[in-house]
């Protein structure tokens, strides 16, 4: 009966252990890692609706020799930055989520200290064999990890699974209001300082001197717009980066062991470095 | 009336900008030619449209709300879920800390020392408000 006791538990053992180290999710955490890396470039973009509501107001107060700006309306834009500043937090909240759950470090515990306690504490009349401890400390610290990691693994798969459609949609949305509508604000006022440029060089009261500094002030403004489209275009290409790895963990999901999709993954994750560096470079 | 869809309103918007730019480069290519009246009028006509695209695109962004909502609420409740898996796996470590404790305090209550059974209490104390 002993004998038989010691044979199951050592296949428990050996069955745990054989699990635990097919549950490596450090590919999940690269990708959630650096995507929530590049996602939180949001933070640096420094310009927003109502920026560039304040801008083009300023603009218009300039050209018609006004000194009045308190009474911009900028409410819409306002509006414009909360909805999109929404999506932003449920995206962040969602890969911060998913890159703890996913970080092997969650399940490593310690039981450095119960092994200190059994071994130096006083029990009387109880002997406790400091070998003994370490042994059976090490065996349940292979156990924990194994059914943690299981968990780990299992509750994965379905938050992903779970995930992946919204995430998509709200991604989608966020690139749309920043490359497309925040995009197209620019290209207005790119626009609109043009016609203004034109109206001053067209201007016979203006000296020669007077409109070279009209264009110079046109070609620094054109300049600095297209920076932070530049910025805003890098940042785009981080986003369909993530939702396409997404997609990919989640056709992937059942064979998320094996050796492919690590190699999928990682990769992903290297290219959503590589769009960071590129955001990194333009901000300088 | 059907209401207008972010992606509508950010068309839209990208149909009176290519207005706009079209009235512009008309203007500016035939400047000599018009007169001062006309050149004043395309010029308004000109800014006014340019107006109405950027209202329009900072429309969409907020109209985007709609289209997000469910989204929104869906990936709000996951993230729950997964902060609550994580808070979970978080207190095995805990528990094993509060076990340590109390064994602690088992030894101390074995060695009939009260210095060692009241530190033991206090080490238990912090553990388990860790």
């Amino acid at each position: 009966m002993t004998k038989k006791i010691k044979k199951i538990g050592l296949g428990l053992i050996l069955l745990t252990v054989g699990l635990s180290s097919c549950v490596n999710l450090k590919h999940v955490n690269d990708f959630s890692s650096s995507s929530l890396k590049s996602i939180k470039k949001y933070e640096e973009i420094n310009y927003s609706f109502k920026q560039n509501c304040l801008d083009n107001c300023q603009d218009k107060k300039i050209n018609d020799l006004s000194l009045s700006a308190k009474d911009c309306d900028c409410r819409l834009n306002e509006k414009a930055d909360s909805v999109t500043l929404l999506i932003y937090n449920s995206v962040r909240g969602y890969l911060d989520g998913l890159t703890n759950l996913s970080n092997n470090e969650l399940t490593s515990y310690k039981m450095d200290a119960l092994t200190k306690v059994l071994t130096e504490g006083d029990f009387g009349s109880i002997k406790i064999e400091k070998e003994q401890v370490e042994a059976y400390s090490k065996i349940s610290k292979i156990l924990l990890k194994a059914f943690t990691d299981e968990y780990r693994k299992r509750k994965i798969k379905e938050y992903v699974l779970s995930a992946n459609e919204p995430i998509k949609v709200l991604i989608t949305f966020l690139d749309f209001n920043l490359s497309s509508n925040l995009i197209g604000n620019f290209r207005v006022q790119k626009n609109s300082i043009e016609e203004y440029s034109f109206e001053l060089l067209k201007d016979s009261t203006l000296s020669k001197i007077e409109k070279r500094k009209v264009i110079e002030d046109y070609y620094s403004r054109i300049n600095k717009i297209e920076e932070k489209e530049k910025e805003l275009v890098t940042y785009s290409k981080a986003l369909k980066k993530i939702a396409e790895g997404h997609q990919k963990l989640v056709d992937n999901i059942e064979t998320l062991s094996k050796d492919e999709i690590k190699e999928l993954l990682t990769q992903y994750a290297s290219d959503i470095q590589d769009i960071i560096s590129e955001f990194n470079k333009l901000k300088k | 009336m059907a209401k207008l869809t972010a992606k509508q309103a950010n068309e839209l918007a990208n149909n009176f900008l290519a207005l706009a730019q079209s009235i512009g480069d008309y203007r500016y290519t035939n400047y000599d030619n018009l007169s001062k009246i006309q050149n004043q009028n395309l010029r308004e006509s000109h800014r006014r449209i340019l107006d109405y695209s950027d209202h329009l695109f900072t429309l969409s962004a907020t109209l985007v709300l709609e289209d997000v909502q469910t989204s929104l609420t869906s990936i709000g409740a996951v993230t729950s879920e997964i902060k609550a898996t994580y808070k979970t796996l978080q207190n095995v470590q805990k528990a094993i800390n509060v076990a340590a404790s109390v064994v602690t305090l088992g030894a101390s209550i074995l060695s009939k020392n009260p210095q060692a059974i009241a530190d033991s209490i206090g080490g238990l104390v912090d553990t388990w408000n860790a």
